[in-house]
């Protein structure tokens, strides 16, 4: 009889602790797979061209805010070609993958991407398409908007200048025909316009997003021997280029605001050793979940309405561009 | 006859020619309006794929020049002349460009200008020039703004730096006249009625237009022109989506690879001008449609309806009375089918009014007949009605009767009832009184039991006296023996004295003690004497007290018999109390039989009063129903005296139709 007793209060102790247990391993559970359910079933396949800087920053944050949403993301061997883009494209679309996430490698040709697509929903990102191309809910643009940095960069410029209203300036261009080379080039002089500005650009050509191109077009100029007060680049590596030409010549960056685009490591640096004085930071990681959200957005709802920073023609998705100086700088790398 | 055909038709198409008017004309501005908005839309669709398609072709005549010019700054970077040799190099390129008739030319930062030789191109000051300060903002070659040159053209250059790696700055150009970007733009003008010009957004110069005057001049917001004014506005703004202007479509488009913008119109009246033809040619249609419609329906109507004309005739004659009359039934329509309808009705009319007449005739008799059945029928509903009154309030008699009686049962019921608690509460009381008279009459019986006891003991009393009488008898002997003993006693001291004295000395004690014995024997008698004196004191209130002993015993004995004698009046009164109390018992089982027999009858006689009350109800009705039959049967004697009438009328009238 005592030894029954023994057995019954041992198995019953030990049936509690298993069921505690279990109890708490369920919760656990619960709390893990409910930060993670918002993508879950979603199959992405991203596409983009051969890596640099920024198109390996993007990559790697869709790819961490797919893993974060719970959707799975395929990403594509980097293309070299349009061609290659395409094939790949096509082979996507009769994969089972949901949606498809595009870096195109031209922008002129998203109208061959989107037949490759098939039925599916393609986000373009990076390279900004014309806004013809584009669909709502169903051809979309995740990206910073072009104008807002050219904007950023302009304001800058003209508050450091004192606001005058009178001016000589340097703009280098990214490549001629590029979008982005043109809407920022396009956005400093709209600014300008806007404030009432009478700019003479003293300089204006492109360097092909080059900071060799820019030295050398830069010493160029400056044979010229005409008088500058700013010099506004579309992106960073040409003005480090620039800042490299001045500093050759023992022109004071200091005095005369040099400006780039983009907050790349390189640019960051120059702002912190007193070259450029101001860059715009885009945010690969805000791109890359935007481009994720979107996605999943279209697959289950269909629509774009609620995603953060959706336009409201439902074309695009805008990530705001952050303006870095010497103030912030260190807080980007 | 002729003009009631003519109202039916008249009548027709004063309603189906509105109708029909009405739709065609809604159908007519429906289809213009759709057509103006579809061909608006296609016009703004022509006119914006127009100017796209216009803005392609000048982007590619630009990029291709600016190409053919590049090349040549490459050729001649690559080549890297000297001084010498520039001359040469740009007479080998003069004339291979239509578009650029004065070739290539080369202006130094130290005032020189190279130049083909052939080259009509003069330049006062090189370095103050347009095309020289506009060369050296770039090293890739761009065209420049729009500017007079010397020759009082207004051209465009195409200028760039001469990256030949020397201090020494150098410009190389190459020119493009206005015009030739003119007959580009004006040629290019997809749409029929269209035109275009183009503007510079750098410094808003047209750089072309249908109007040369304009060429070179600015697009201003403060322009006379309503459509230049708004165009200015809109390129101002940025905002290059396509709208209405001063009655002009108006498109914008942006020529890549350059600051240009390309401006397309073309007045409204010339896209709703087909329109407007298309219009007309809808409303003309429509009144002819209209026209034919009415002609159609004149002719079918007059054709469908001319056989009503001749059935009109017959029912105007069947109108009048005549029905003698044939029938026309030829025909297989609506209209036929009326003919022979008509006809067969005309047959079934003659029959029907023959008979008509014979009963007509019948009826009248027999309406007569029931005039008179009524009329007596009014007179026996009357008395009925008023027998019904006399019943009804004999009824209503009973009625108040029967309540008087239900309510005075009621009563009875109430005071049985009444009575009943009283003679229970008489009840209790007889009850109490019984108790009383029980427990009155036992204390009575212990009462002479008390008594009895009291005479026994007073016996036994005097009894006790005459024992002390007898005991102080004998007290009274013995106290005359004392005397006696004193006496003797007192000689014998006597004795004793003298006997002493005698004896002299000797006997002198014995003196003394026979003088103590004397005086002993004295005291002695004294005693006795007052013993005597006490003992007749005591006979004699032994006497009173035997006497008054006795006393007490007659009055006991008395006393006794009184008490028997209540005993037995208590005995007589409860059994009276008892008889009583039964009686009362007895009287309550009978209130209680006469309560149930009130109640009964009160309830009895309360369904009495509401039968007899539902008797009134009923009996009223029936009076209420016996002056109806009365008014009925007056009516019915009034109708049959009416029919009578009628039938009179209807024999007459019957009489007036031709069979």
């Amino acid at each position: 009889m005592i030894k029954n007793t023994n057995i019954k209060r041992f198995l019953i102790s030990f049936l509690t602790c298993i069921a505690i247990l279990a109890s708490l391993t369920g919760c656990a559970g619960g709390a893990g797979s409910s930060g993670s359910s918002a993508g879950a079933g979603v199959k992405i396949f991203y596409t983009t061209p051969v890596l640099d800087d920024f198109k390996e920053l993007l990559m790697n944050a869709i790819v961490d805010s797919g893993k974060k949403a719970g959707a799975s993301v395929t990403v594509g061997e980097p293309c070299a070609s349009v061609d290659d883009q395409v094939a790949q494209i096509r082979s996507a679309a009769s994969s089972g993958y949901d949606i498809i996430i595009c870096n195109p490698i031209d922008s002129e040709t998203v109208l061959q991407m989107e037949v490759a697509a098939g039925d599916l929903s393609v986000i373009f990102t990076n390279a900004q398409p014309e806004e013809d191309k584009l669909e709502a809910d169903k051809y979309m643009y995740v990206g910073s908007n072009e104008n807002d940095a050219a904007t950023f960069q302009a304001e800058y410029v003209w508050n450091k200048l004192g606001k005058p209203s009178k001016m000589n300036a340097v703009i280098l261009s990214g490549q001629p025909g590029h979008p982005a080379a043109v809407a920022r080039t396009k956005g400093v002089k709209d600014y300008f316009k806007s404030k009432n500005v009478d700019v003479t650009y003293v300089f204006n050509d492109s360097a092909y997003w080059d900071t060799d191109k820019a030295y050398d077009a830069f010493k160029v100029f400056l044979k010229t021997g005409q008088s500058y007060d700013a010099v506004i680049c579309n992106n960073d590596s040409m003005a480090i280029g620039v800042v490299k030409a001045m500093k050759d010549l023992g022109i004071d960056t200091s005095k005369i605001p040099v400006v780039g685009v983009d907050a790349t490591d390189g640019g960051c640096d120059s702002i912190r050793e007193g070259g450029m004085q101001f860059t715009v930071y885009q945010s690969a990681v805000g791109q890359g979940k935007a481009a994720i959200d979107l996605s999943i957005a279209l697959v289950k709802k269909g629509s774009s309405a609620g995603v953060e920073g959706v336009t409201e023609d439902s074309l695009y998705v805008w990530v705001p561009y952050v303006p870095v100086d010497k103030s912030n700088v260190n807080s980007f790398k | 006859m002729e003009k009631k055909t003519k109202k039916i038709s008249s009548k027709l198409l004063t309603f189906i020619i509105p109708v029909v008017v009405l739709t065609v004309l809604a159908l007519v501005v429906i289809a213009a309006t759709l057509t103006k908005k579809r061909m608006t839309e296609m016009a703004k669709e022509t006119i914006e794929s127009s100017i796209s398609n216009q803005a392609d072709n000048i982007e590619a005549w630009l990029s291709e020049n600016l190409e053919y010019f590049s090349t040549v700054k490459h050729t001649m970077e690559a080549q890297n002349p000297s001084q010498d040799e520039i001359v040469p190099f740009l007479d080998s390129f003069y004339g291979f460009n239509s578009n650029s008739p004065n070739g290539f030319y080369l202006g130094t930062s130290d005032g020189q200008l190279y130049k083909a030789t052939q080259s009509e191109k003069a330049e006062t000051s090189v370095t103050d020039s347009t095309w020289f300060k506009q060369g050296i903002s770039r090293i890739t070659m761009a065209y420049g703004t729009a500017y007079t040159n010397s020759h009082g053209q207004t051209v465009i250059s195409a200028t760039g730096i001469l990256n030949d790696g020397t201090d020494n700055i150098k410009v190389l150009g190459a020119d493009v006249t206005l015009d030739k970007i003119s007959i580009i733009v004006n040629s290019g003008v997809k749409m029929k009625g269209a035109s275009s010009f183009l503007v510079d957004t750098n410094d808003y110069k047209i750089l072309a237009h249908r109007d040369v005057s304009l060429i070179g001049t600015k697009l201003s917001t403060s322009s006379g022109d309503a459509l230049m004014k708004g165009a200015a506005e809109a390129v101002m703004a940025g905002d290059l989506g396509s709208r209405e202007i001063d009655g002009n479509m108006v498109a914008f488009a942006s020529v890549s690879g350059t600051d240009w913008v390309l401006v397309s119109y073309i007045p409204e009246s010339i896209v709703l001008k087909s329109v407007e033809q298309m219009g007309i040619l809808l409303f003309v249609v429509g009144a002819v449609a209209i026209a034919l419609i009415t002609v159609l329906i004149l002719l079918v109507v007059r054709r469908v309806i001319a056989p009503l004309t001749h059935i009109t005739n017959n029912i105007s004659a069947m109108s009048e009375g005549d029905f003698t009359i044939e029938v026309d039934s030829s025909g297989n329509d609506e209209i036929g089918i009326m003919g022979a309808k008509v006809s067969d009705f005309v047959a079934s009319m003659r029959k029907m009014l023959a008979s008509i007449s014979d009963e007509s005739e019948k009826l009248k008799e027999e309406s007569d007949n029931s005039d008179r059945v009524s009329k007596t029928m009014f007179e026996a509903s009357q008395s009925q009605a008023d027998a019904m009154k006399q019943l009804n309030s004999t009824v209503d008699e009973l009625a108040v009767a029967v309540n008087d009686i239900a309510q005075n049962a009621s009563i009875l019921a109430g005071v049985v009832s009444d009575t009943r608690e009283n003679s229970d509460k008489a009840h209790d009381s007889m009850k109490e009184t019984v108790g009383i008279s029980q427990k009155g009459r036992s204390d009575m019986e212990s009462l002479s039991a008390a008594m009895g006891h009291i005479s026994t003991a007073n016996e036994k009393l005097v009894e006790s006296i005459n024992k002390v009488g007898s005991a102080s008898e004998e007290i009274t002997k013995i106290v005359g023996m004392i005397g006696n003993i004193s006496e003797e006693t007192n000689l014998l001291s006597l004795n004793a004295s003298i006997e002493a004295a005698r004896a002299g000395e000797a006997g002198r004690g014995f003196a003394i003690v026979a003088t103590q014995i004397a005086k002993l024997a004295q005291t002695s008698a004294e005693s006795a004497s007052s013993i005597e004196h006490l003992i007749e004191e005591i006979r004699a209130l032994i006497g009173d007290a035997v006497r008054e002993a006795d006393e007490s015993a007659e009055s006991i004995r008395e006393n006794s018999e009184l008490i028997d004698v209540a005993v037995k009046t208590f005995d007589q009164i409860y059994d009276n109390i008892q008889e009583t109390n039964s009686r009362i018992e007895a009287m309550i089982t009978d209130i209680e039989k006469v309560e149930d027999v009130s109640t009964n009858v009160a309830a009895i006689s309360e369904e009495q009063a509401a039968s007899a009350d539902e008797i009134l109800a009923t009996s009223q009705n029936m009076v209420e129903m016996a002056n109806n039959i009365t008014k009925s049967s007056q009516d019915v004697a009034d109708n049959s005296h009416e029919l009578a009438e009628t039938s009179q009328t209807l024999t007459s009238y019957v009489q007036k139709f031709k069979i």
